[in-house]
């Protein structure tokens, strides 16, 4: 299993794509922004449904009906991050592939954030009309908070641990 | 001057401490990229709604007042963060013509946040979002892709950071 994958690794950073990229002074930092550009729209869409079931913000103004409203934005900037990631990822994707840190983010951290993500953006249509925010609900957010926090954490210590 | 106020912010011992020890300096890398994440992504969707393209169901004015507040602690905290990293290499940002970009591009984007927040209960008494709103809007979008751009470019094109 580690084999083939360090073997796909080695593939595709061969790819002409991958060369492209990683040969180019341009590319590389675009690329970079594509991802930072996605992540923000990801995160920033997510944590703000987050934040407002936590019932951060002015007090005396009523709950956000966000989370219906930003699907199409909070998955398009999952499409970008992921799209910019994938191109990061491409360049040395030998070197990722025997990095704890990312094997960490992308094997563990991710998948378990997109669950709980899917969950709370099932939910909180419901949870955000209610007249007080469930316990589950602010559970819910600080925890899927924590988790991007966490992917933000793990993504840092790549080249720490590398 | 400036220089000198640089290279003794970077000789200094606690900035050296924070960005010479591995933890603190992954720390601040965290702190700076999540708030930004947070940051850029509130404050689109402030502009989306501006813009007419998101939530046109919610009070304009409503979604501000809960949003501008985590907007302005992730400035903070992004700021904070910038600081101390730029503490720690000060005299080489000091040259660095791409860093004074990214700055002046900053700068702008927080103006245009001012006007949205400062304008946002006036406008939303309106019937439709006026046009110079919806401009200032969609270059708030702007200047933030064009911050992380530059934030990006610094070190691939010039190795600092």
């Amino acid at each position: 299993m580690h084999g083939s994958l360090i073997s796909f690794g080695h593939w595709l950073q061969n790819r002409p794509f991958a060369l492209a990229i990683a040969g180019s002074e341009w590319a590389y930092p675009l690329v970079q922004a594509t991802h930072f550009t996605g992540l923000s729209l990801w995160v920033g869409t997510s944590v703000a449904v987050d934040l407002s079931l936590l019932g951060a913000g002015k007090k005396s103004s009523p709950p956000l009906q966000l989370s219906d409203a930003l699907f199409l934005w909070n998955w398009l900037g999952f499409v970008i991050a992921v799209t910019g990631g994938f191109l990061l990822f491409s360049i040395s994707a030998e070197t990722y592939l025997t990095n704890i840190a990312f094997l960490t983010k992308l094997g563990l951290l991710i998948p378990v954030g997109l669950v709980l993500h899917l969950v709370i953006q099932r939910k909180a249509p419901g949870w955000e009309r209610a007249e007080q925010t469930p316990v589950v609900a602010k559970v819910s957010g600080l925890a899927e908070l924590l988790l991007w926090l966490g992917v933000a954490t793990a993504a840092v210590l790549i080249p720490y641990v590398g | 001057m400036l220089l000198h106020i640089c290279r003794a912010l970077q000789d200094n011992s606690f900035v050296a401490w924070l960005n010479g020890t591995a933890w603190t300096a992954a720390t601040l890398e965290i702190i700076h990229y999540f708030s930004m994440f947070i940051l850029v992504g509130s404050m689109v969707i402030v502009n989306l709604r501006v813009l007419g393209f998101a939530l046109r169901r919610q009070d304009a004015a409503q979604l501000a007042d809960r949003l501008f507040p985590w907007i302005w602690i992730s400035i903070a905290l992004n700021f904070l963060s910038g600081f101390c990293m730029f503490a720690g290499s000060a005299t080489a940002y000091y040259r660095n013509d791409i860093f004074y970009d990214k700055l002046g591009v900053i700068v702008l984007a927080i103006a245009a946040n001012i006007i949205v927040q400062q304008n946002m209960r006036k406008w939303n008494l309106l019937p439709a979002m006026p046009a110079w709103a919806k401009l200032i809007a969609l270059l708030s979008i702007g200047f933030w892709i064009g911050a992380i751009i530059a934030g990006v470019e610094v070190p691939a094109l010039t190795g600092v950071g």
